[in-house]
């Protein structure tokens, strides 16, 4: 390819990623040095935004029950996404029913999903899920003002909204799997349980890669289903940092950009943190393949 | 300048919950510029806000005049108040504001005074007939800041079949209210008898000003000294606590619409809330038991309190300061909003700022509201009281989910709130 052909092609992706992602980046990290109200310039506070933060114990909270939610979350994501894909593996003729129901919680807008999943755990609402658990003789449980079952609620939620995505892009994987390697397990005796530890999941581990950095980045920044699903986010710990950003730097008229810049900084710091291994990782199969 | 007729029209050009039953066609003649104009107006979506700003944009759209308005709740207008008003230039040339936060934009010169053009117009548009007491509560400084629109007050909802059945009397205290509550019950019909909006992300300040309101205190007073550590704010908080076991362990995930959807649901028999939000119980569309509620003023907190557990809310349009359209023609548009065709045919969805328009009559919750107008505490006008509310509202949370005693959190309030009082 020719330079001029290159650039040609290149430039158009380059001006979006420039105009939508480094302008934004480099505004934020201006800012978060910075005392910014809606409408004036910003007065340089060092690192005032960064010290108010880092010594907040409501961020900290947030920044725990976050990671949590997100590490149990992928968790079960990669585990029921790989065990449903496997099952629609098999299928033939009904596969794309199956798939265009699975795919209708991936499909809502998250905040619509996460009212009617808020439904099923309201009486105002029916509550569905409550009137089961009493007919199996449980008792009443707090699903908004409880810690521990909120996170689970917000935990269903996410994998339920996310389970689609991540179970279609492992079914890619499988598919990508060679027939002759699932034999040769087969021929050599091996359980399929075996085959799928020892054959499938190292052949897509690209693929689940992928989808572990996904589902990371993704559940890191939750946010909207927090509204209906936490209406105490605060009061019960289980504020994610998203929330917490759009709390101290937006809501009730706060205008706090250069606190909220800055946790939006130490955000994207955590987020990289966490996707280390996987960065690493796809630097190591670049360089295998060059 | 009179109105042409209350024609209902049929287009719900702003977006309204309402639809544009209680929208009326009104004159609105002002001199519309030479070029194509769009005026933005912000204003959140209810029942008792949509009849007014369906009119204005129904009635001020004309020629090269385009009157926009497009659908928010609360929470989103209080942000896009933030923003619209912080540069030399917004996105907003109409603005709804409320009497809570008129004096925070006021000192910041965030709005423009209206008295000239009231004066200029009150004749025109009746204003004269707006209540004096709401155009005090939408003034600070001695300046008129919004366009009274109307208003809103606590109203108690309540069962009066369940009241009834059970020979109960209206509840005028919160002790009353706790008999009433026991006797629900003990009668095996719910088991949390009480609904109050207590979200911990809005309406429970509300509910505690409420309370310190009825003991004749607020937050800070007109001088702007925070008094949430006194006998008063310790007797309000303590009186809010003794509700608790007649409500839902979860209340503080209500807010209004779940409160309303509590007594739709047959599982409280008295609520608590803004009059705004009365009118949805009596439609047959919502519940079953749209027949079977009544309404009263709100109670006091003890027999002895001054006044009783209510909040007086005053919605008004108000012209920011960096608007770049014309003062008049905006001030016109108000003004024709909330002339008295348009303020009639919002009864009884609103409580219209004009004196005399609800009564026992056209409003099935007229003659409470009435009441609870006259049992209220005048509100007090002070520039950090959104900012102190704001500021204790989580501590508040605690204490009320029992995480930490009244005694800290009264000692914590008070240093947040002078903390945000500066």
């Amino acid at each position: 390819m020719k330079r001029r052909e290159f650039w040609l092609l290149f430039a158009p992706s380059f001006l979006v990623m420039g105009g939508l992602l480094v302008i934004p980046l480099i505004r934020t990290i201006q800012w978060s040095v910075e005392n910014v109200r809606y409408g004036t310039p910003g007065t340089f506070v060092g690192f005032d935004n960064y010290v108010t933060a880092l010594t907040d114990p409501r961020f900290g909270r947030a920044v725990l029950f976050t990671v949590t939610v997100t590490v149990i979350t992928t968790a079960i994501l990669l585990v029921l996404g790989y065990v449903i894909a496997t099952g629609i593996d098999r299928l033939t003729k009904s596969r794309p029913i199956v798939l265009g129901l699975l795919l209708v919680s991936y499909v809502l807008p998250n905040l619509v999903g996460a009212v009617a999943f808020s439904w099923l755990f309201d009486d105002n609402f029916g509550g569905l899920v409550n009137r089961f658990i009493g007919l199996m003789g449980g008792g009443e449980v707090l699903w908004f003002t409880d810690q521990v079952p909120n996170a689970i609620l917000i935990i269903a939620n996410t994998v339920w909204h996310m389970l689609p995505f991540a179970m279609l892009i492992i079914l890619a994987g499988l598919q990508g799997v060679p027939l002759e390697l699932r034999e040769s397990a087969n021929i050599d005796g091996a359980s399929p349980l075996q085959t799928h530890i020892s054959v499938i999941i190292p052949t897509i581990r690209g693929v689940l890669g992928f989808v572990t950095l996904i589902s990371i980045m993704d559940v890191l920044r939750m946010f909207d289903n927090l509204i209906p699903l936490s209406p105490q986010a605060e009061a019960i710990g289980n504020e994610s940092i998203m929330l917490y950003v759009y709390s101290v730097a937006f809501a009730n008229g706060a205008q706090e950009l250069g606190l909220g810049s800055a946790i939006n900084v130490l955000t994207i710091i955590l987020i990289l943190i966490m996707l280390i291994p996987f960065i690493r990782g796809i630097f190591k199969e670049a360089k295998a393949l060059r | 300048m009179g109105t042409v007729g209350a024609l209902a029209i049929t287009g719900c050009s702003a977006g309204s919950r309402t639809g544009n039953a209680n929208a009326t066609k009104v004159t609105c003649d002002y001199t519309a510029p030479s070029s194509a104009t769009t005026v933005n107006v912000l204003a959140y979506n209810s029942s008792a806000i949509d009849p007014f700003t369906n009119t204005m944009v129904s009635s001020c759209t004309k020629g090269n005049v385009t009157v926009k308005h497009d659908p928010i709740d609360f929470g989103g207008q209080v942000t896009k108040t933030t923003a619209t008003l912080a540069g030399d230039s917004g996105s907003y040339d109409i603005i709804e504001t409320y009497g809570f936060v008129i004096p925070s934009l006021a000192t910041d010169k965030k709005l423009m005074p209206l008295d000239d053009l009231y004066k200029k117009y009150a004749s025109d548009y009746g204003l004269d007939k707006i209540s004096a007491s709401l155009q005090k509560g939408m003034s600070f400084d001695g300046k008129l800041y919004a366009l009274p629109m109307q208003t809103q007050m606590y109203v108690m909802a309540y069962r009066k079949d369940i009241f009834a059945k059970l020979g109960l009397k209206i509840p005028t205290t919160f002790a009353e209210m706790i008999t009433a509550a026991d006797a629900i019950k003990a009668a095996g019909l719910m088991q949390y008898p009480i609904a109050l909006p207590w979200l911990a992300t809005a309406d429970v300040s509300t509910s505690y000003e409420a309370a310190m309101n009825s003991l004749g205190s607020d937050f800070v007073t007109s001088d702007g000294k925070v008094t949430l550590n006194t006998p008063e704010g310790k007797q309000a908080l303590e009186a809010l606590k003794s509700l608790q076991p007649y409500m839902d362990p979860q209340v503080t995930t209500f807010d209004q619409p779940k409160v309303q959807q509590q007594m739709y649901n047959n599982t409280a028999a008295m609520s608590i809330m803004f009059s705004g939000r009365m009118n949805d119980l009596t439609l047959d569309k919502n519940s079953t038991l749209s027949t079977s509620f009544a309404f009263a003023s709100p109670p006091k907190v003890t027999d002895s309190s001054k006044y009783a557990y209510d909040r007086l809310s005053i919605d008004g349009w108000s012209i920011p300061a960096n608007t770049k359209l014309d003062p008049d023609m905006l001030f016109v548009m108000m003004a024709s909003s909330v002339n008295e065709d348009a303020s009639k045919a919002s009864v009884p969805a609103a409580y219209p700022a004009r004196e005399g328009m609800v009564t026992a009559d056209n409003s099935p919750y007229g003659q409470a509201a009435n009441d609870s107008i006259a049992a209220a505490m005048p509100p007090v006008v002070a520039a950090d009281l959104a900012a102190v509310t704001t500021k204790i509202r989580p501590i508040l949370v605690q204490v009320l989910t029992g995480a930490i005693s009244v005694d800290d959190g009264l000692t914590q309030m008070q240093a947040a709130g002078e903390s945000a009082a500066g």
